[in-house]
């Protein structure tokens, strides 16, 4: 924010004193620099009609066309333009536009509109009615008018950068950090999106695997190889619920009720009191009954006691099952059962070897939340067969290559400074008491002085003379 | 089964926060009362920090992953936010609408229990959750808090009572309320390539959470540009609160969310 009063300011505040009536605007016609608001919407209509037109007539666009080194010329030339055309040419009316608010709001604004589009349309072409694929909705982030739409943004954004950064000065640190950190981050995440390579590798135990196939399903070699040791998971233990005997379905009126299996605990589901009197991590029936065993495929069990509201008493066991056994409830009434849910996975990781053409093994253990690195890709946990769940003896790994990262992460952490830069924007309002404006003297409204800021009068001195339309008629 | 029980505590802080309320509308100028208002107002938030605390311990996870787990957050912030606003800037008006949020939330707690026996999935167990959800629900408070500045401003103008309407309140508010979205946003994006393996996916829930930072951008930018346009600045502070609000609840309900990876209920 603009701390310095300049003489515009003065112009500007004594130009607020309310109480004097205020003269009408007078209109400035469109294309008549200062290029403003109404510039600013005729700029987006026609970037909008021109940018569905090319889509209709081509289809949409394709990441991969700006592969390396494409994009970074693109990149460059983009950003080359920017500096150029300010240092020459700052006072075109185009460029100068781009540098001042009116057009970072119109260009945020088109942004918003695409961005709205694409918050309510499902992207992806399936389930979309055909006229939203042909214009593009349903795949908007690779759209011509999404195209048009960054391009603006990113040149007002581009140039409102360049306009504070000459001539240089130590107080524009907070609002270059927010502006180039977001043109760098913006920047280096559109233009590397196309050399971003997520491949997946299906591992099995005790095989040494080289291939990965993409999203596509197109086969690749990896620089690389990874052998599974082992697949490991933990589980948390199963809830208790009341099931609809027939259709197994959970009734929807327990399910805030249902409570962790554990030896000890109990509940009330919808009006049933339970009780676990034994619980079995791992377990085998054994006539009738369950028993802690340690084998393949066996599940967990638990020995309920349930009390009805009129006192009556019933025991038994229920089992979630696994894929190799069959699950057990336990029968309430005539619909009604007590059922086991299936354990949810608490982590889940894979033991690996990675072997490198140079030579190098490394060992490591990949986890959801925890890749490994090797020769610029990082090792993702991805799944698992989940059919065996915790006896799965495959594992998913997506490997994952975006050697655009560390800009877009320059970005972010300038991003992550700027932010709190912002926080420290807030001004205190002057107290002022208002007499016979009808508020209560507790709001203290500050001075209308106080709201006003600077916007680089420079460039637009006869703005600074306009007075607001709400605040004229009074 | 839960050894705690949520109603209790829900019930203490809404009315003691409705005492506190009370109170500060009729102290006028008589200190005890005046005290027993900040004791009563201080003494809920109290009892709902000590109920997350506790609901934390005995769940061992961040008590963060479900919606009512997040609106018991909020509703702890909003009238810290308030508080806040109050003793630094002596809005009284702020407290009460802080306050009326916050049990508002807390009711909506009440009337929908959670389950908060719900396991954390792995994705989910990050050094980033608790980091990036606390910021994200502490911005929230403050752009909640200067909504209501901007309804308030709304309401004054459209009811003729007065002609001006200062948004240096609401613009405080939002320069730390966007100060920390962007910060929740960045968090995100560091944590997303940990989890999922990229930092921005256009998933529905992000796309929405870009849609609410973008319209606060707006809204400062515009601010500066027209400090004096004070009615559509108002309305642009109404409508990216909608859009949060979306963000925040609706967005699973919309037919773009058929696949989030976000599942968050
Ligand atoms: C991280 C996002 C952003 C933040 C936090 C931010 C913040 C600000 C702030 C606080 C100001 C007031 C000037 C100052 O305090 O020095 C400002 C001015 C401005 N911003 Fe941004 N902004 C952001 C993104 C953008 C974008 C995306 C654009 C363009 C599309 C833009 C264009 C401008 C322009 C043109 C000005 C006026 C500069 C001048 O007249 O000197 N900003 N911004």
């Amino acid at each position: 924010m603009n701390k310095e009063i300049g003489t515009e300011d003065l112009l500007r505040t004594k130009d607020m004193s309310l109480n004097k009536p205020q003269l009408p605007r007078k209109k400035k016609p469109v294309w008549a620099s200062p290029w403003g608001y109404a510039e600013g919407w005729l700029f987006v209509a026609g970037l909008l009609i021109t940018g569905l037109a090319l889509q209709l007539v081509s289809g949409g666009l394709s990441a991969q066309t700006l592969s390396w080194p494409v994009n970074l010329y693109v990149g460059l030339v983009f950003t080359g333009l920017i500096v150029l055309s300010w240092t020459f040419f700052r006072k075109n009316s185009l460029v100068n536009w781009l540098a001042r608010v009116p057009a970072a709001v119109t260009s945020i604004a088109m942004i918003t509109f695409l961005v709205l589009i694409m918050g309510f349309t499902l992207q992806e072409d399936a389930g979309n009615p055909v006229w939203v694929q042909k214009l593009g909705l349903s795949n908007m982030t690779s759209s011509w008018p999404f195209l048009f739409g960054m391009m603006f943004f990113m040149a007002s954004l581009g140039m409102a950068t360049m306009k504070r950064l000459t001539p240089m000065k130590g107080r524009n640190i907070g609002f270059f950090l927010n502006h180039a950190g977001l043109y760098i981050a913006i920047m280096a995440g559109l233009l590397g999106a196309a050399d971003l390579q997520r491949v997946t590798m299906d591992l099995h135990e005790g095989e040494v695997v080289w291939g990965s196939v993409d999203r596509q399903g197109h086969y690749m070699d990896m620089p690389f190889a990874v052998e599974l040791e082992r697949f490991n998971m933990e589980e948390f233990n199963p809830k208790i619920a009341v099931i609809t005997t027939n259709d197994g379905r959970i009734v929807p009126e327990s399910i805030s009720d249902m409570f962790e299996i554990e030896k000890g605990h109990h509940g009330n589901l919808i009006g049933w009191k339970v009780e676990i009197l034994e619980y079995h991590k791992m377990s085998g029936r054994i006539d009738g009954r369950f028993e802690p065993v340690v084998d393949y495929g066996a599940p967990p069990s638990a020995l309920v006691r349930v009390t009805d509201s009129h006192g009556q008493q019933l025991e038994g066991w229920i089992t979630s099952g696994s894929f190799m056994y069959p699950h057990q409830l336990l029968q309430i009434d005539r619909e009604h059962s007590v059922a086991m849910t299936i354990p949810q996975a608490s982590h889940y990781s894979s033991d690996v070897v990675i072997y490198t053409p140079a030579g190098d093994l490394i060992e490591t253990r990949i986890e959801v939340n925890h890749p490994a690195s090797v020769n610029g890709w990082r090792l993702y946990q991805y799944s698992y067969d989940d059919r065996f769940g915790k006896w799965s003896s495959t594992s998913v790994i997506e490997a994952i290559r975006d050697p655009w990262l560390p800009v877009v992460y320059l970005g972010i952490f300038m991003l992550i400074f700027g932010s709190v830069y912002l926080m420290t924007l807030g001004k205190a309002p002057e107290k002022e008491e208002e007499p016979a404006s009808g508020q209560n003297s507790s709001e203290r409204i500050g001075d209308e002085k106080e709201a006003t800021l600077n916007d680089s009068p420079a460039d637009n001195p006869k703005r600074v003379n306009e007075p607001e339309p709400e605040l004229a008629g009074v | 089964m839960m050894p705690i029980d949520p109603t209790l505590f829900t019930i203490a802080a809404i009315v003691l926060w409705a005492l506190g309320m009370l109170f500060f509308l009729i102290a006028g100028e008589r200190k005890v009362i005046k005290f027993l208002a900040h004791g009563s107002y201080l003494a809920g938030i109290l009892v709902l920090v000590v109920f997350t605390w506790m609901l934390w311990d005995m769940l061992g996870r961040p008590p963060m992953r479900t919606l009512g787990e997040t609106r018991l957050w909020y509703a702890m912030f909003l009238p810290v936010v308030g508080y806040a606003t109050y003793i630094r800037w002596d809005y009284k008006w702020i407290l009460h609408y802080s306050g009326a949020m916050a049990i508002l939330f807390l009711v909506i707690n009440l009337i929908y229990p959670d389950n908060y026996d719900r396991d954390l999935m792995p994705a989910l167990q990050s050094i980033w959750f608790v980091p990036h959800v606390i910021v994200y629900i502490f911005a929230y408070a403050l752009l909640a808090a200067a909504t209501i500045v901007a309804i308030k401003g709304l309401i004054i103008h459209y009811t003729g009572r007065m002609w001006s309407w200062n948004m240096q309140l609401a613009d405080n508010l939002v320069y730390l309320g966007l100060g920390f979205l962007t910060l929740g946003l960045l968090f995100g994006a560091l944590w997303g390539k940990e989890a999922w393996g990229h930092y921005w996916m256009w998933d529905p829930k992000e796309t929405w959470a870009f849609l609410t930072w973008i319209g606060y951008l707006a809204y400062i930018h515009y601010r500066y540009h027209k400090p004096k346009q004070i009615t559509t600045a108002m309305w642009v502070l109404a409508g990216a609160f909608i859009i949060l609000l979306i963000a925040w609840f609706g967005v699973n309900y919309l037919p773009s969310a058929a696949n989030s990876v976000h599942t968050y209920s």
